[in-house]
């Protein structure tokens, strides 16, 4: 099982309790999903924009480290509104890939076009998004 | 005479002191009173919005006010929504033993949750901001996060007065009436 720890502060930060909780259940459920993790390495950074909150997930040798606020050069940056960034959870995994062409997915793909989802590293970290996807997704 | 939680005569109990204080009291009813529950209960009942967005939520959800004197709260109380498929069963209070160990637990002072009554405080951000802990499964949550948000909502649309706006006089009225209920329905 992958080993999920909370930085000094991070227990006191919502956000940063709510995503690691979500992973940790996530591959609790579907365990097929810790080859993501194991692969993961590097800073991802979340800001819900609309709370003011803010967090990184250090990812290192199939252990994840979450910290409030921003730690590092981050490889992936999202920034959203609180619900969009639950809405990622949300993003449906077909053939062991994130799906965007449902009714979710498609909300996502708007929100991005609209820059009411802002996301950094798309383009130089294509393959670490799409593992990060998949250990958020609930589906 | 003190209902043993979990009886039927516990049950009928509730539901008439309930029925009672709805018929006897003027609006707007106060937050988290008997009536108020009573009230918040069969609106949820009655919200197409709800169970068309909730039809695929099963089990037991709590909220969890943390005790607040000031306001006449003397002690935590934990409203236990029996939901399932769209339908709201029941809306109660439970004893804390009861309460902590719901599948789902949402906690908050009793200034948290009247910023969610006033639609101050949205429950996603609030729950990133860690002004609202939740207990439970998540992924279960944010799958059903617009049953969960609609639960919320409707409790902001039952209106009411704040607990944190009572006069004086009206919270040792409020903190009489709920040290009574505590007592007379075991839910301490």
């Amino acid at each position: 099982m992958a080993k999920i720890n909370f930085a000094k502060g991070a227990k006191k930060a919502g956000l940063a309790v709510m995503m690691a909780d979500m992973i940790k259940a996530n591959l609790k459920q579907k365990p097929e999903r810790e080859k993501d993790l194991n692969a993961l390495n590097g800073n991802i950074y979340l800001h819900a924009e609309d709370a003011e909150v803010d967090m990184t997930m250090v990812f290192k040798n199939g252990s994840l480290t979450v910290y409030r606020g921003k730690v590092g050069d981050p490889m992936i940056s999202i920034a959203a509104d609180s619900v969009t960034l639950l809405d990622l959870a949300n993003i449906s995994i077909k053939f062991g890939l994130p799906f965007y062409f449902d009714a979710r997915g498609l909300a996502i793909l708007w929100k991005l076009l609209t820059r009411q989802l802002k996301l950094k590293g798309l383009i130089t970290h294509p393959i670490a998004l799409t593992r990060f996807t998949k250990l958020m997704s609930v589906r | 005479m003190a209902y043993t939680y979990g009886t039927p005569e516990w049950e009928e109990a509730f539901k008439k002191m309930t029925k009672e204080r709805i018929e006897a009291k003027s609006k707007p009813f106060i937050y988290f009173s008997p009536e108020w529950v009573g009230l918040w209960e069969k609106l949820l009942q009655g919200d197409a919005k709800y169970k068309e967005v909730a039809k695929d939520w099963e089990g037991v959800v709590v909220l969890h006010v943390l005790k607040n004197p000031d306001c006449g709260v003397d002690q935590d109380m934990f409203i236990h929504m029996d939901l399932w498929h769209g339908d709201c069963r029941a809306i109660r209070y439970v004893p804390s033993e009861v309460g902590k160990n719901a599948a789902y637990v949402v906690t908050g002072t009793i200034e948290r949750w009247v910023s969610v009554g006033k639609k101050e405080l949205d429950p996603t951000k609030g729950m990133m901001q860690g002004k609202l802990k939740l207990k439970g499964d998540l992924p279960t949550i944010v799958r059903n996060v617009k049953a969960v948000l609609r639960l919320v909502e409707t409790s902001a649309e039952v209106g009411g007065k704040f607990p944190t706006e009572l006069s004086p006089e009206e919270v040792e009225i409020f903190r009489k009436m709920i040290k009574d209920m505590t007592t007379k329905f075991s839910i301490t």
